[in-house]
């Protein structure tokens, strides 16, 4: 008896070494540091958990990286975020917007450049050209795009049967849908439903298309305030059309976004102009039984046929200059975006992926959601400009900013068109200044 | 060496909070004036300094505006606060059935005090469609949209820290308990009515906490944030951007420091000038029993 305890404990002594040098030697095969880094990332749910699931793969293959994790939704996130780049405290690994380059990172001490990294992630993944996109000051990579994305319509089709017709692909039938909703389905049913910056990429949609330029190029705007008043005129008289709803009616929504606005989620707003891949959030908020389909980029803005549709990197990742763990924070990155086993757990969360290998991954396993996939095959097929990072700078985009202001004021009745142009042409170039 | 510790003991003891004064306290106060007449922004440093920030709050629009609303927001709070907590303490006052229940059910909206979740409701109760919405359109009426109109957006913003009234309500009901019986029984035997019994009595005597009231909730409503930033956001078309809301955009949305700092200096010097006119003004209206 004694014996067998004898036995026991010792087979348990060598299991325990033989596991631990197992471990020693799968880190050395590694050669990382044991450690802890932070992710921060910000999304819907569903992101939130394919990510998390990443992350605990991620700790699973690599023992001895703990990732602490961080994330929310975009409201208030970048001021939270930027804060946290000015006082050095920012996470290891950061999902970063482009403009955030330009924001946060103007003299490239923000994010670390990756070409320092260069041998964990492999960088060849990534066409050079969607690299360069997020190129700092200085040259260095500061940070490599998940996906590309652009906007298009999603239509609520069980709220077009409703009503009789089918989803619209052209502005005409746009026009027309405000119609037969008002008369058949009440006031409160519009088509398509746009807050303040979702005004502004459909009006440039308008304007790029109707005069065949991009409405940011080269370190200036290219419309003058004339073209800006007839993009104007063109988002008011689908106000006046019952095509979409004013902003006073969404602001008396009281919901924090579209995707959290009960009209929404019940179909009463029946059409949203997204991100390709943001749909999954408005999928899952939407009643049980109702159906939201891709819709087509309109080609009848003017009598070109071109849709003025611009894509843009959606988001990327970066690793912060001040994480004392860069090599560990490289091989998170690598595993989510390049590690079959990373980007299979990814999935499309983030739109479709931009590295090559993620893609085949997806692609091989069947697992790219269809939705997503369609939205961003059509996205980018009709995509005719690359967008300005300036487009989205924090003094036009943000609360105060002048969309808000300019179309915000418009459906209040403020001020007319004419003005609002004025407002709006020397808001765009002070972003420039 | 010993006697001087022994003499200074008491300076070790208030160490800790000496540190926290000087750091978090003194240190961003002094740090914030220097900002304040500079272009401080949070990734772009300082590259002009002078009074540039103080003259933009006083001209720009946007900024002219937001002092209006402030000051009507704090005009419109503070009065009918007081006035609401004055009237149920006084009521509460009286020997009632069940008065405790009372006192602690008209407290509980204090406990919640500035929280987030009860602006979220606020916000529930009255967005189009809302429950105030439908219960005056059930009564036939044809209500107005509480958060597009600007002067209801504002009215509801108000009216949630009025509701919030307990606090001051236990401080004045504290008083009217101090005052001393044979003063109305006196007023009574007079001939005096209740109402004259509250304005000449009951209202004089509590002088002393209606002037500390008036001042604790001046101050909290010029520094209120959380209802109009949760419940508005400060829409619509910045009709309920008080200064604070002004100043948190400023700094974590716009991280212009440097006119945040500004905002928040002239905001301390508003509060200054109202709380000297109301120490000022209590030798006319404060009776205090000490002055005989």
């Amino acid at each position: 008896m004694k014996m067998r305890k004898i036995l026991s404990l010792g087979l348990a002594a060598v299991m325990t070494l033989s596991l631990g040098s197992a471990l020693t030697v799968q880190a050395e095969q590694a050669d990382y540091e044991e450690c802890t880094i932070k992710f921060a990332w910000w999304g819907g749910d569903s992101r939130h958990e394919a990510t998390q699931k990443a992350v605990d793969a991620f700790m699973a293959k690599y023992p001895g990286i703990n990732v602490e994790v961080n994330f929310g939704a975009w409201s208030d996130w970048e001021a939270a975020r930027a804060l946290e780049f000015q006082s050095g405290t920012a996470a290891d690994v950061n999902q970063i917007n482009l403009s955030w380059i330009n924001e946060f990172d103007s003299d490239a001490s923000v994010f670390l450049d990756l070409n320092e990294v260069a041998d964990i992630i492999d960088l060849s993944q990534w066409e050079q050209v969607n690299l360069d996109m997020m190129k700092d000051s200085n040259g260095g990579q500061a940070g490599v795009p998940v996906a590309m994305t652009g906007r298009i319509f999603y239509w609520d089709k069980t709220t077009f049967d409703e009503a009789g017709i089918a989803v619209p692909t052209s502005l005409a039938e746009l026009r027309e849908a405000g119609k037969v909703f008002q008369e058949k389905l009440g006031d409160d049913y519009y088509p398509l439903a746009l807050g303040e910056f979702d005004r502004m990429i459909l009006m440039t949609f308008y304007l790029q298309a109707k005069y065949g330029k991009a409405i940011m190029a080269d370190g200036a705007v290219q419309f003058t305030e004339e073209e800006l008043q007839d993009g104007l005129n063109f988002i008011m008289s689908l106000e006046a059309d019952h095509v979409i709803p004013s902003i006073v009616t969404i602001d008396g929504d009281a919901a924090a976004s579209i995707d959290q606005n009960p009209k929404f989620i019940s179909g009463k707003y029946a059409g949203i102009l997204e991100w390709d891949s943001a749909a999954k959030k408005y999928i899952d908020a939407l009643e049980e039984g109702r159906e939201l389909v891709v819709g087509e980029e309109f080609t009848d803005f003017g009598d070109n046929g071109a849709t003025g549709v611009f894509s843009k990197v959606s988001l990327g990742f970066a690793i912060s200059t001040t994480s004392e763990h860069p090599k560990e924070s490289a091989m998170l990155i690598n595993y989510l975006l390049n590690d079959p086993e990373g980007a299979a757990i990814m999935g499309t969360e983030r739109g479709i992926p931009e590295s090559k290998a993620a893609y085949a991954v997806l692609d091989e396993a069947g697992s790219l959601d269809p939705v997503i996939a369609e939205a961003h095959g059509k996205v980018m097929a009709a995509a005719e400009y690359a967008e300005e990072p300036r487009f989205e700078s924090n003094d036009l985009k943000g609360s105060e900013g002048t969309y808000k202001y300019v179309f915000g004021g418009l459906s209040y009745g403020e001020f007319d068109t004419a003005e609002g142009a004025a407002e709006l042409l020397d808001g765009m170039n002070a972003v420039f200044e | 060496m010993k006697k001087w510790a022994k003499n200074n003991i008491g300076f070790f003891f208030i160490i800790p909070w000496l540190i926290g004064f000087l750091v978090f306290k003194l240190y961003p106060f002094g740090s914030s004036l220097y900002y304040s007449f500079t272009d401080y922004n949070l990734f772009k440093g300082i590259k002009e300094t002078g009074i540039m920030n103080y003259i933009e709050i006083f001209t720009k629009r946007q900024n002219r505006e937001a002092l209006m609303i402030t000051f009507k927001y704090a005009f419109m709070t503070v009065p009918l606060k007081l006035v609401a907590a004055l009237f149920i303490a006084y009521i509460l006052n009286f020997k009632l059935k069940g008065v405790n229940l009372f006192r602690t059910v008209y407290y509980i909206p204090s406990i919640l005090g500035g929280s987030v979740a009860i602006s979220v409701l606020w916000r529930a109760l009255f967005k189009d469609d809302g429950l105030i919405q439908q219960m005056i359109r059930m009564l036939g009426g044809n209500p107005p949209s509480f958060m597009t109109d600007p002067n209801w957006a504002l009215f509801i913003i108000c009216l949630l820290r009025v509701w919030q009234f307990g606090s001051t309500m236990v401080i004045f009901l504290a008083a009217l308990k101090g005052v001393p019986e044979d003063l109305y029984e006196a007023a009574a035997i007079d001939g005096a009515k209740k109402w004259k019994q509250f304005f000449k009595i009951t209202v004089p005597l509590i002088t002393p906490v209606i002037f500390y009231n008036l001042i604790t909730q001046m101050v909290q409503a010029f520094q209120e944030f959380n209802g109009p930033f949760i419940i508005t956001n400060g829409g619509p078309r910045g009709k309920t951007t008080l200064m604070s809301i002004l100043i948190y955009n400023n700094a974590f949305k716009a991280y212009d420091m440097g006119m945040a700092s500004a905002m928040a200096w002239v905001l301390f010097v508003i509060l200054m000038i109202f709380t000297a006119i109301s120490f000022i003004s209590q030798k006319y209206w404060v009776y205090y029993s000490d002055e005989g």
